[in-house]
């Protein structure tokens, strides 16, 4: 019995000590995303395309010698779990964190990285998370800012549309989208004829739908997720409202196109080029990966953003021929060369900015395939 | 003027669907004096049963038959785990305190709500069109084929479930084995029968919204059963627990209180003023609008 015991105890010393062992001599990459949740495909597609980066370098003899090694954290899309699982990276010892998906989760956690010197990077696009100073801080996606000023000359210049009604629900993200569409909009001379606010996951939004026909917009700019995006634009046309409707970057998923069913049809989308228009070797040689290793393509093109994100980090490192994370930093927020990425050329500002945007807007077809409607 | 029959219209539809699930929770309170916590994940499990229904056993074919088939085996498939959800989670504690059965009741919210996630997973599922998307202008009022739908139909169903406890011997059985099981057992009536009956109309009933709110709005996640479960939940109590015609008018008078809230205050404050109805009816009258003040057994 006691020689059992102790054994045992023999056995699962020498566990923890190969571990340790084994531990000692990775690269430890954190995924914090929505894997579960309302925005599980997207959490999954960055998960995926993390564990895919990972594998290709691993086999090409990982970053300077190390393997990586790759640490998942569920946030469910919530910034509760979201701050959870910034404890928990850190205390695993991750040395750098890809995600999340959402601007919330991202925002809620950016302390936290910051206090440990983890670099983040994320697709989040509120401007606020760029505005704390944290130098930890990557966004591998634009601004809303930006996208607010395509989005306001598409329809006060463009369209020329005489009443804008903008809808957005509570994120982060969704709020600083909207007000910042409304801001450009009245700055290029437009008319706001009513700004409401939806609940995310509530369902039923024929209520706020009502009030907005009553008036009497000529279009619905949506600045939240996709998720209540398909379902508004389907309650949109059941209520018989003539508007058009323009989703902003985060409606850009097929889940939008089959929640919305025969009503996406002629609603529009302003985002970055989706994966298939990306005219870059990088992202064929990814996509083509992808494809064969999960058998489908990426659920959008924030999966790519995100596989940016990390492609640059582990390039600092490389280039600074070091693991500290500041030098790291320092050199991504002040490349004088764009690195060639997924999603297009990579360079950061000072404040962990992405530089240079360009977005598009896509008419959706009764096939449900985009058709680019206007470029910048 | 417009707005508000359109906001009436949008109530009367969620409502209806709201009424459909109080009615479990109602019949299984009048009977058992327990609350069915786990009645909004049989909603929620419903509509995945039928989405797996669609496309595995019917091959997804879109047509009359292949809605109401798909409505009739999601209720039988969902009345089998009613009647197993009894037998494992509550005949075992029929005789201990309240209390255990409503933890009870909770772990069993959970079990469903998890096994939901294991076997379709985490990520939003998506029901197909099955409702062809058509819609009648009436003067500035915008009402879909669905919207009907829902609300003619659920109307029948409820209108058959009244006449049912009303009017047949097994209705009366229901009706006795509420108002006193032991002596509805000394008269004859097997009462455990009628306890499985009741898990057996409450899961359909509730397999039904389930399925409206499929096929209404589309999304369906595995976590969803607990917002509509708490709706119904709070339907039950305002029409009256333990009462018929009372969940029904609960149902009713909450999606409609819901759309007015959202429509004419914000859509943020629909849940806080729901909840402060809840209080309100507590406090004033605690045994909902229709509920009969009964005197407690001592």
């Amino acid at each position: 019995m006691k020689r059992t015991f102790r054994n045992i105890l023999l056995t699962l010393s020498a566990i923890t000590l190969m571990a340790g062992l084994s531990w000692a001599d990775t690269l430890k990459v954190g995924v914090q995303a929505p894997i579960t949740g309302s925005y599980a495909n997207e959490g999954q597609g960055i998960e995926d395309s993390v564990r895919l980066l990972a594998a290709q370098i691993n086999a090409s003899g990982g970053v300077m010698g190390k393997q990586i090694e790759v640490i998942p954290c569920d946030d469910q899309g919530t910034a509760m779990a979201a701050a959870i699982c910034a404890k928990d990276l850190v205390n695993k010892g991750v040395a750098m964190v890809i995600g999340s998906y959402t601007s919330t989760c991202a925002e809620a956690a950016q302390k936290t990285y910051f206090n440990a010197g983890v670099l983040q990077t994320s697709d989040g696009t509120a401007d606020s998370l760029t505005e704390h100073g944290y130098w930890t801080f990557l966004r591998n996606s634009f601004p809303n800012s930006a996208e607010a000023v395509f989005a306001a000359n598409y329809m006060v210049n463009v369209k020329a549309y005489k009443n804008i009604a903008v809808v957005s629900d509570f994120s982060s993200y969704a709020t600083g989208l909207a007000d910042a569409v409304i801001a450009e909009v009245k700055k290029a001379g437009g008319n706001v004829v009513t700004y409401a606010k939806i609940k995310a996951d509530s369902q039923n939004f024929t209520p706020v739908l009502t009030n907005i026909k009553s008036k009497k917009p000529d279009v619905i700019f949506y600045a939240g997720y996709y998720t209540d995006g398909g379902q508004l634009r389907a309650q949109q046309v059941a209520l018989g409202i003539k508007a058009d409707f323009i989703g902003g970057d985060a409606n850009d998923n097929p889940d939008f196109m089959k929640l919305a069913g025969s009503a996406a049809t002629g609603a529009f989308i302003i985002n970055v080029p989706s994966p298939e228009l990306l005219p870059y070797d990088v992202a064929k040689d990814f996509l083509k990966n992808y494809q064969a290793t999960y058998g489908k393509l990426p659920p959008s093109i924030w999966t790519l953003m995100n596989a940016d994100g990390m492609r640059a980090i582990i390039y600092g490192m490389e280039q600074t021929k070091s693991f500290d994370n500041k030098k790291v930093a320092d050199f991504l927020m002040s490349m004088d060369k764009p690195l060639p990425g997924i999603t297009g050329p990579l360079q950061f500002a000072k404040d962990g900015n992405r530089i240079g945007s360009s977005y598009m807007t896509f008419e959706i077809q009764a096939d449900n395939s985009y058709k680019v409607v206007h470029a910048q | 003027m417009d707005i508000f029959l359109q906001q009436l219209a949008n109530g009367l539809t969620i409502g209806s669907m709201f009424a459909l699930v109080a009615l479990g929770y109602t019949m299984v309170y009048g009977v058992m004096k327990l609350i069915n916590f786990a009645h909004g994940d049989m909603v929620a499990a419903s509509a995945f049963v039928g989405l797996t229904i669609y496309t595995q056993v019917l091959g997804q074919a879109t047509s009359l038959i292949a809605v109401i088939a798909i409505f009739l085996l999601s209720a039988m498939v969902m009345a089998c785990v009613g009647i197993l959800l009894e037998r494992l989670a509550y005949r075992p504690l029929r005789e201990a305190p309240r209390l255990s059965a409503v933890v009870s009741a909770l772990g069993a919210s959970l079990v469903i709500q998890n096994g939901i996630m294991l076997i379709w997973g985490p990520q939003m599922r998506i029901f197909p069109e099955l409702v062809p998307q058509v819609y009648w202008d009436l003067g500035g009022v915008v009402i879909s084929l669905i919207q009907v739908l829902i609300l003619v139909f659920s109307l029948v169903l409820m209108i058959a479930l009244y006449l049912f406890v009303e009017k047949t011997r097994m209705g009366a059985a229901i009706r006795a084995s509420a108002i006193d099981q032991d002596a509805a057992r000394l008269m004859g009536i097997n009462v455990n029968s009628v306890i499985a009956l009741i898990f057996i109309i409450g899961s359909s009933l509730g397999a039904v919204g389930g399925l409206f709110i499929g096929l209404y709005y589309r999304g369906i996640t595995f976590n969803m059963g607990w917002q509509y479960g708490l709706y119904a939940f709070i339907a039950a109590i305002l029409g009256g627990i333990g009462n018929i015609p009372g969940a029904m008018l609960g149902g009713m008078l909450l999606g409609l209180f819901q759309a007015f809230i959202a429509g004419y205050i914000s859509s943020t404050w629909a849940d806080a003023f729901t909840f402060i109805l809840l209080i309100l009816i507590l406090i004033v009258r605690p045994t909902g609008l229709l509920g009969e003040r009964v005197a407690e057994k001592v």
